[in-house]
């Protein structure tokens, strides 16, 4: 692994991650600098096309800290370096985990309560010292698990509580596995989307024990707790958050800008985690509609750039015989028809899934139907990036 | 979510409405499995026919009760917005009980005010069956049945156990 090569020279001046420990307020504003580090190459592109400048990027990496894909930080830390002051007990809490990527003591893993990750956070400061040398400490555990999912191995083939994880990280109220969990008052995760119907349709109590929840707090995302599932849950996640891009695509089919827009900013997100902070995330509001504004002026050269993406992605789908018939009767799609196909794709989803018929064609039928909104979004993505290119 | 508005595309309404109540679908499909890999004690449920919205539920009298070896069927109907309205319960056997009427209607504070969108169709259907051994009288549909149950449990309990035998064997 390249990364343990490099591991020495990266003690000394590896960006706070203790800071996490320290009062939240702290951790957000010098957390800023050192983790602009740890951007993903495709975040980092997806940035530079929406015109974000070095500064909005920093600000934007108090949300990366834990993403899995970390490869590109070596590059920009040369830059970063001198902005960065070097900050006490920096690289610790990484170290551990990074020293014996193998010991993870799987056999110990006992999240009963997953939810309690977010509630640990204040106590996590006097815990650093023990985490090192105990491996009892449930974070300790959380963040060698994530560390561990960060490497190249993909966590679901080897962690055997995987089930029980499952069951721990899903959300009572949808039953899937939480999408943007968002922790109440009482410690109780939803999905942040689930969560905030249930308050605007049942009125604002916990759906679990019924206690009152605030409307602030309900709507920020638990941002270790995503981390975390993010890391062990990869596929489900990216499941979801490619029918969430279909879904966008639908309702924005007005302004089909937009919906390329939406594909590309669920790219983001998945480099970037959640956004928590209300600075952030008004930043991104208003380079959204910016970015809204050029797209629908682009409109025409827009299409132009849409054939030669298409050209590019196609035989990635070879196999996908309806994308192939429909896109050889026409070159060039438009978007309208990409939404009507992707809805029409997720209708037949759930048809299939919902008949209940489990016999070999319907699955196949489902996991290939998941395969082309997968590749929609992923298009979308890439005719943005061709675009830009040229 | 928004139904698109466009004028042009008439048949594309159609699929939104369908997307619309997929997250309920899904979540209906998703209690479905687990109801099959894990029922609760003395219950079953599942869909009537097609209609993934539509299910049909047995509850066992539990021993111990009047109502012991009679199989007692309930209609569930879910709304489209499911789960944060609750499901529509009936009960499709005849039952002698205090907290369901001759049209099979259930009082039951969980399915009104005290609905929770993190209640499940298996936690339903627990509370359902524990009506059966402690029905409640202070809540009752049925007065004539909640005085009877608090007056004279013995006659309660022969009058139940004979619309067991009589409507639900």
């Amino acid at each position: 692994m390249a990364t343990k090569e490099e591991e020495p020279k990266q003690i000394p001046i590896n960006p706070k991650k203790q800071q996490r420990e320290s009062d939240p307020v702290e951790v957000e504003i010098c957390g800023t600098s050192g983790n602009a580090i740890v951007f993903s190459p495709r975040f980092k592109s997806v940035a530079a096309m929406a015109g974000w400048d070095e500064e909005s990027l920093l600000v934007a990496s108090l949300v990366v800290d834990d993403t899995p894909e970390r490869d590109f930080k070596h590059k920009k830390r040369s830059v970063l370096d001198s902005k960065t002051p070097p900050t006490n007990s920096s690289g610790r809490k990484r170290r551990a985990p990074r020293r014996s990527p193998i010991s993870i003591p799987v056999a110990v893993l006992d999240l009963d309560d997953a939810e309690e990750i977010a509630k640990d956070e204040s106590g996590k400061e006097k815990k650093v010292e023990l985490e090192i040398v105990s491996n009892k400490d449930k974070e300790t555990r959380e963040d060698k698990m994530a560390e561990s999912s960060g490497g190249s191995c993909p966590p679901s083939t080897n962690l055997p509580c995987l089930d029980k994880l499952r069951e721990e990280l899903s959300c009572a109220i949808c039953l899937d596995i939480c999408f943007e969990p968002s922790t109440t008052p009482c410690g109780h995760s939803f999905c942040k989307k689930c969560l905030r119907s249930a308050a605007d349709k049942c009125g604002k109590r916990c759906p679990k024990c019924r206690q009152l929840i605030s409307n602030s707090r309900s709507c920020t995302v638990n941002t270790v707790l995503w981390n975390t599932i993010q890391l062990l849950f990869p596929q489900e996640v990216e499941a979801r958050k490619a029918v969430g891009a279909s879904n966008g695509r639908e309702t924005d089919r007005q302004s089909p800008g937009k919906a390329v827009y939406n594909a590309r900013n669920a790219q983001s997100r998945r480099a970037s985690g959640a956004s928590s902070t209300s600075s952030s995330g008004e930043m991104t509001m208003r380079r959204r509609r910016v970015i809204l504004s050029q797209d629908e002026g682009d409109e025409a050269e827009h299409r132009n750039q849409e054939q030669t993406a298409d050209r590019s992605i196609r035989f990635l789908r070879a196999s996908r015989r309806e994308m192939n018939v429909r896109m050889s009767s026409r070159r060039i799609p438009s978007q309208d028809e990409d939404a009507a196909l992707a809805l029409r794709l997720q209708r037949e989803e759930f048809i299939e899934a919902f008949r209940g018929t489990p016999d070999q064609s319907s699955s196949s039928l489902i996991s290939s139907a998941r395969a082309n909104l997968r590749a929609m979004a992923s298009r979308a993505t890439n005719h943005r990036l061709t675009r830009h290119m040229l | 979510m928004t139904t698109p508005s466009a004028p042009s595309l008439a048949s594309s309404s159609r699929w939104a409405s369908t997307t619309s109540v997929s997250s309920s679908g899904k979540r209906i499909h998703r209690e479905m499995v687990e109801l099959n890999i894990d029922p609760p004690p003395d219950c079953c449920a599942g869909p009537k026919g097609d209609n993934l919205y539509h299910w049909i539920a047995t509850v066992f009298g539990p021993p111990g009760t009047p109502y012991h070896g009679g199989i007692y069927f309930l209609d569930i109907t879910f709304p489209s917005d499911y789960p944060f309205k609750p499901p529509k319960v009936v009960f499709t056997t005849r039952i002698y009980h205090c907290n369901v009427d001759s049209n099979g209607n259930l009082s039951l504070e969980m399915l009104k005010d005290s609905w929770s969108p993190a209640l499940t169709i298996t936690k339903l259907l627990l509370a359902i069956r524990s009506i059966f051994t402690r029905p409640d009288p202070y809540n009752p549909l049925v007065p004539s049945i909640a005085r009877l149950y608090l007056e004279d449990k013995a006659k309660y309990d022969e009058l139940a156990s004979e619309w067991t035998l009589r409507f639900a064997k």
